[in-house]
């Protein structure tokens, strides 16, 4: 990993429109703002090398040094990275319920993590209008006002950073594969500063295809329906290709092909589809209403998983072998899609001084580019 | 300024130029006296509302030029004698009335005095209100030195009322802020009272109404005057010769470019063989006096600063008496021998006549004019403008460069004129965008603000001070609201004129002369003509930035904020810091990633510096006017405030 500086940061990420929003580089100092999902730089800041470069998820990421803090080795490749076990999962009776978006698993993950002490504090994304609205939550009872996925790029990490200033030493992180590199990075403080400690005790990772603009969504759906009015939005598996708008009144299907220009240049060269760097991952459960697939990553994430089961938090079932397959072909096409891009505008493993936003060995990189293209989206 | 008043007729007195004319007015018996402030202008009013009560008169500042321009006519219309003042850009704002006024004609004599500023020491422009006397036909005065510029001031006066018309004196930066020792003469004793006949027959110039129609009839006596005043220049004291009877070259010049002139020659030795005639009557020009000096000198060299206003009125002559004189060469500023912007001085008529006159001379040796050079570069600290410490408008550029940051669509400021014009600068964040004349930053803005029909959609602030609000923000802010132009106007509103000096406003409690006066609320305006209009502190910055970031994220029409701060120097300020300031060295992180010196290397409030030795910043308790802004502005809290008792 090569750490550069908020120069860097400004023309490689912020000004090429790579910017994700994910709020990593946000609240560290005062150069970095958010507001309205979108991450502005307010005033230069000259140093050579900082932590903004550093945490960024869209500039010099380097997969093999992820990797080989996460699980010892080089990156493989492997379309949905390195995990332990797949499951089906949703909350269970003493979840609590709430208006989830899939089956809940997340939210009572959460609830768990707090209830048992696992976690001081968690790191959630609720919303206000359509525009994500990240916080940090210390009592279960809050947690399910978060629920529900906003498909809007979210500045996430910036209730992480808070939290690190108040003082939370063991935060729950729910977050996109973008948001879960930035953390990884974060936690293997690349700037080595003396007084650090790990301010993370648990990471949820989300599936993630793409987001979408929250400014572009907002501007999109002015003319579609009242902002206020909006319950939930939902994006059915493959081959649906809808978004659904649930109002107070009515259910609005908009095609993909109309909001696909609101993805971010950033998502287009993200790799990540199951969240490879969180303790455990969550998605929707193809063709199973009301479940979730629960991608079961570290021992930590594991004995969650277990112990949420055992005391009702969650449920868990035998995950189907072609789903597996299905999900494999889905990750393995994010990863085709993304290098292909990337490399084509020399964006990795750039050499002689250029600046990358991915870095991985050769093996590895031949593997995912030479992956069949994926079929769904 | 009580010399102005109690000074003793035929004694001499230290007078700065606008002293000097302020006591020539009270000597030629002024009775009312307009403004509006601005520099070099401002201390001839300020002079004159100091002894108003005293001397009988009545001084305002106008909330414009074009106002007091009006508020002066009146006095002369009702038989007084009056005075209007104003800096060079001001006669612009005005001169629509006095294009109407000189039409018609002034009953007691009144004299307007604009004060150019060559070289805009303290302008953005190099306006010259010369050519206003040319356009407006009427006569011009320049006066040459200190006891002109009071003695002049009495001769307008009564060529004022000789001709019946408007008379201009005109001043600049060098002469109205320099000093020099004035002999004073005598103040009258008695006042005429004031009385506006309009009884009389239509046309008749001292009984009928004042207009400037019917206007064939009225245009041609207007000339009349200007040809009276024009023989009347022939002889006027205020155009002097010195040099010999048949010089090698004519020097012609006028105002403080006499006193250039004068050293140059004398520097030069060339006394024997350049004269030097000194005009206090530039328009119309002198025809008989110019050509009596023509005809005994075959070159000429014309001294003035910015436009080539007497060169080419000269050349007009010249031209005309050519068939008879012969053709003379002149050398000026078109043909490049004198500079054709900026302010003179002596070391360009020098030039001017070591060329003309093929002498060789060096100002300074040669290395030592380099190693001042270098001392300069190396030894000088290298000083941009900068707002003061505790000043409010480095806490409102701030939040409004944070703001337009945060917002994230390139919006921009369309500013105004004032001390906070220095936000186009790095104390202002470089916030500023445009910039031009009073109240053009929300004329603008209402402009930009209906251009969303294009593709437009940057948001879009106009910013104004609280004295420009009442000059002319208010007919642009009524155009936006009209027009329903998605702006928002952010008043500044620091309690006063801060930049030419804290004159008094129509917002305040206080006239010019001291005396109460109703005081006209922005806020309530703007709510009045039907902006939604909010009032904060700009010391209170996160609800600022709050509510701004809130009044530019919608499409409302027209917003307006008003950041209510007194400015650090006004009177009930300055030395009364509110706040006791600490700095925690240890909790401050300097250089580190997490503030990288926000204070002192972005924020950079002259209070505050940079302890290179121990890494850490600093405030200067000396400089520190303990606005406690920065409190607000350090990431880690290392900078603290306690409130004084
Ligand atoms: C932008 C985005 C794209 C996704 N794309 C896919 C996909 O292609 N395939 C798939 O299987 N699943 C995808 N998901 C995941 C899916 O929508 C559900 O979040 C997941 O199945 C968990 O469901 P749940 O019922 O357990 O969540 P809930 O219990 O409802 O909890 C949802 C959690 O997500 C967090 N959250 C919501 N929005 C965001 C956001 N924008 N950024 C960060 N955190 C957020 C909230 O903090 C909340 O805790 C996506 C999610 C997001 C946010
Ligand atoms: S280098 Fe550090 S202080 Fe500078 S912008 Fe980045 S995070 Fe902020
Ligand atoms: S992607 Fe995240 S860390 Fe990178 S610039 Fe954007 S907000 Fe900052
Ligand atoms: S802003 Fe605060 S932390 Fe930064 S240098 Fe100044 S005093 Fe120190
Ligand atoms: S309190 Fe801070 S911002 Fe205010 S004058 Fe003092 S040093 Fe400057």
């Amino acid at each position: 990993m090569q750490i550069y500086g908020p120069g860097e940061l400004l023309d490689d990420v912020l000004q090429t429109g790579l910017c994700i929003s994910c709020g990593a580089c946000v609240h560290l100092c005062p150069y970095f703002a958010t507001w309205r999902g979108k991450t502005a730089m307010m005033f230069s800041c000259d140093r050579k090398q900082g932590r903004c470069h550093a945490f960024c998820p869209k500039t010099e990421v380097d997969l093999d040094q992820l990797s080989s803090k996460a699980n010892n080795a080089d990156y493989t490749g492997a379309p949905m990275g390195a995990y332990q076990q797949v499951f089906m999962a949703r909350a269970g009776d003493k979840s609590g319920g709430g208006d989830f978006q899939d089956g809940g698993t997340v939210s009572a993950l959460v609830r768990f993590a707090l209830e048992t002490g696992r976690i001081d504090a968690a790191v959630l994304t609720g919303r206000n209008g359509l525009m994500p609205s990240p916080g940090l939550v210390t009592h279960s009872g809050e947690v399910a006002a978060f629920a529900g996925s906003k498909y809007t790029a979210a500045p996430t990490l910036v209730s992480l950073n808070d939290g690190i200033k108040q003082g939370y030493g063991r935060m729950g992180v729910v977050g996109t594969p973008c948001q879960m590199t930035a953390v990884a990075q974060m936690r293997s403080n690349p700037m080595q500063d003396s007084d650090f400690s790990d301010p993370v005790a648990l990471t949820i990772g989300l599936f993630c295809t793409w987001a979408l603009d929250a400014r572009g969504l907002l501007a999109f759906m002015e003319k579609r329906a009242p902002e206020e009015e909006i319950l939930k939005i939902r994006i059915p598996p493959p081959p649906a290709g809808i978004l659904v708008l649930e109002t107070q009144s009515r259910t609005i299907e908009i095609p993909l092909d109309d909001i696909r220009s609101l993805v971010p240049e950033g998502c287009r060269v993200c790799p990540d589809m199951t969240a490879e760097w969180a303790d455990v991952s969550v998605g929707a459960m193809e063709g199973e209403d009301g479940w979730n697939t629960l991608v079961v990553r570290s021992e930590k994430g594991l004995k969650l998983a277990e112990d949420a089961a055992s005391a009702g938090y969650i449920v868990l079932a035998d995950f189907p072998e072609t789903s597996l397959s299905h999900l494999n072909t889905a990750a393995a096409a994010k990863k085709k899609r993304a290098f292909d891009r990337a490399c084509s505008q020399g964006l990795v493993n750039t050499e002689k001084g250029g600046r990358a936003v991915l870095r991985v060995n050769k093996q590895a990189l031949e593997k995912m580019i030479s992956e069949p293209g994926g079929i769904h989206e | 300024m009580s010399e102005l008043i109690e000074g003793k007729p035929g004694q001499r007195y230290l007078l700065m130029g606008n002293q000097a004319i302020a006591r020539g007015a009270l000597e030629a018996g002024v009775s009312v006296a307009a403004g509006y402030p601005g520099t070099p202008s401002s201390e001839i009013i300020e002079n004159l509302a100091k002894v108003a009560d005293e001397a009988n008169m009545y001084v305002e500042w106008s909330s414009n030029e074009k106002v007091a321009a009006e508020v002066a006519a009146a006095a002369s219309f009702a038989g007084l004698r009056s005075l209007c003042v104003m800096k060079q850009n001001g006669v612009n704002v005005a001169s629509d009335f006095l294009l109407h006024l000189v039409g018609g004609g002034t009953r007691g004599g009144m004299v307007i005095v604009p004060c150019d500023d060559p070289g805009a020491l303290s302008s953005i422009n190099e306006g010259e209100s010369r050519h206003f006397a040319r356009m407006l036909e009427i006569p011009l005065l320049e006066p040459g030195d200190f006891q002109e510029a009071k003695d002049m001031v009495k001769w307008a006066f009564e060529l004022s009322e000789q001709i019946g018309n408007l008379v201009m004196l005109r001043s600049v930066t060098r002469l109205s802020h320099a000093s020099g020792s004035v002999k004073l003469g005598a103040l009258p004793e008695n006042r005429p009272r004031a009385r506006f006949r309009h009884g009389g027959f239509v046309l008749d110039p001292q009984e009928g109404a004042v207009t400037s129609a019917p206007v064939a009839y009225k245009h041609v006596l207007q000339q009349e005057k200007l040809e009276k005043a024009e023989s009347l220049f022939e002889d006027c004291p205020f155009n002097t010769y010195t040099g010999p009877e048949n010089p090698e070259l004519l020097v012609i010049t006028s105002s403080a470019c006499n006193l250039y002139c004068r050293e140059a020659i004398e520097i030069l030795g060339v006394s024997d063989r350049a004269g030097l005639l000194k005009l206090g009557t530039t328009w119309p020009l002198p025809k008989k006096l110019i050509r009596t000096h023509l005809e005994n000198c075959s070159k000429v060299l014309v001294v003035e600063e910015v436009i080539p206003f007497l060169e080419e009125n000269l050349k007009v002559l010249a031209a005309e008496l050519a068939m008879e004189i012969g053709p003379r060469t002149i050398f000026a500023k078109r043909d490049k021998t004198i500079p054709s912007v900026g302010e003179m001085n002596p070391d360009y008529v020098i030039a001017a006549l070591v060329k003309i006159f093929d002498l060789s001379y060096e100002a300074a040796p040669a290395d030592y004019v380099e190693k001042a050079g270098l001392c300069v570069m190396a030894g000088a600290p290298g000083r941009d403008l900068t707002f003061c410490p505790g000043c409010p408008h480095r806490a409102s550029y701030w939040t409004l460069h944070n703001v337009l940051a945060l917002d994230n669509r390139d919006g921009f400021i369309c500013g105004d004129i004032g001390c906070y014009s220095l936000g186009m600068r790095e104390t202002g964040y470089y916030a500023l965008k445009t910039m031009h004349a009073m109240g053009s930053g929300t004329g603008l803005a209402s402009g930009f603000g209906k251009l969303d029909q294009f593709g437009m959609d940057q948001p879009i602030v106009a910013v104004s001070g609280d004295s420009t609000f009442f000059h002319s923000v208010i007919p642009a802010l009524v155009n936006a609201v009209h027009y329903n132009a998605d702006i928002t106007l952010v008043v500044f509103d620091n309690s006063g004129t801060a930049m030419t000096g804290f004159q008094p406003h129509p917002g305040l409690e206080v006239d010019a002369m001291g005396h109460d006066a109703p005081s006209i609320d922005i806020e309530s305006v703007c709510r009045a003509v039907g902006a939604q209009t909010t009032v904060c502190d700009p010391f209170d910055m996160e609800l600022t930035r709050d509510i701004l970031l809130e009044k530019i994220t919608g499409k409302n029409g027209v917003q307006v904020l008003i950041f209510k701060q007194s400015c650090a120097l006004s009177p009930e300020k300055k030395g009364k810091p509110r706040y006791e300031m600490h700095l925690d060295e240890n909790i401050c992180i300097g250089e580190n990633c997490g503030c990288n010196k926000l204070c002192t290397r972005v924020f950079k409030c002259p209070g505050l510096n940079w302890d290179e030795k121990n890494q850490h910043a600093r405030i200067d308790e000396v400089i520190c006017a303990g606005c406690g802004v920065c409190a607000s502005v350090c990431p880690t809290g290392a900078i603290t405030k306690k409130e004084r008792a």
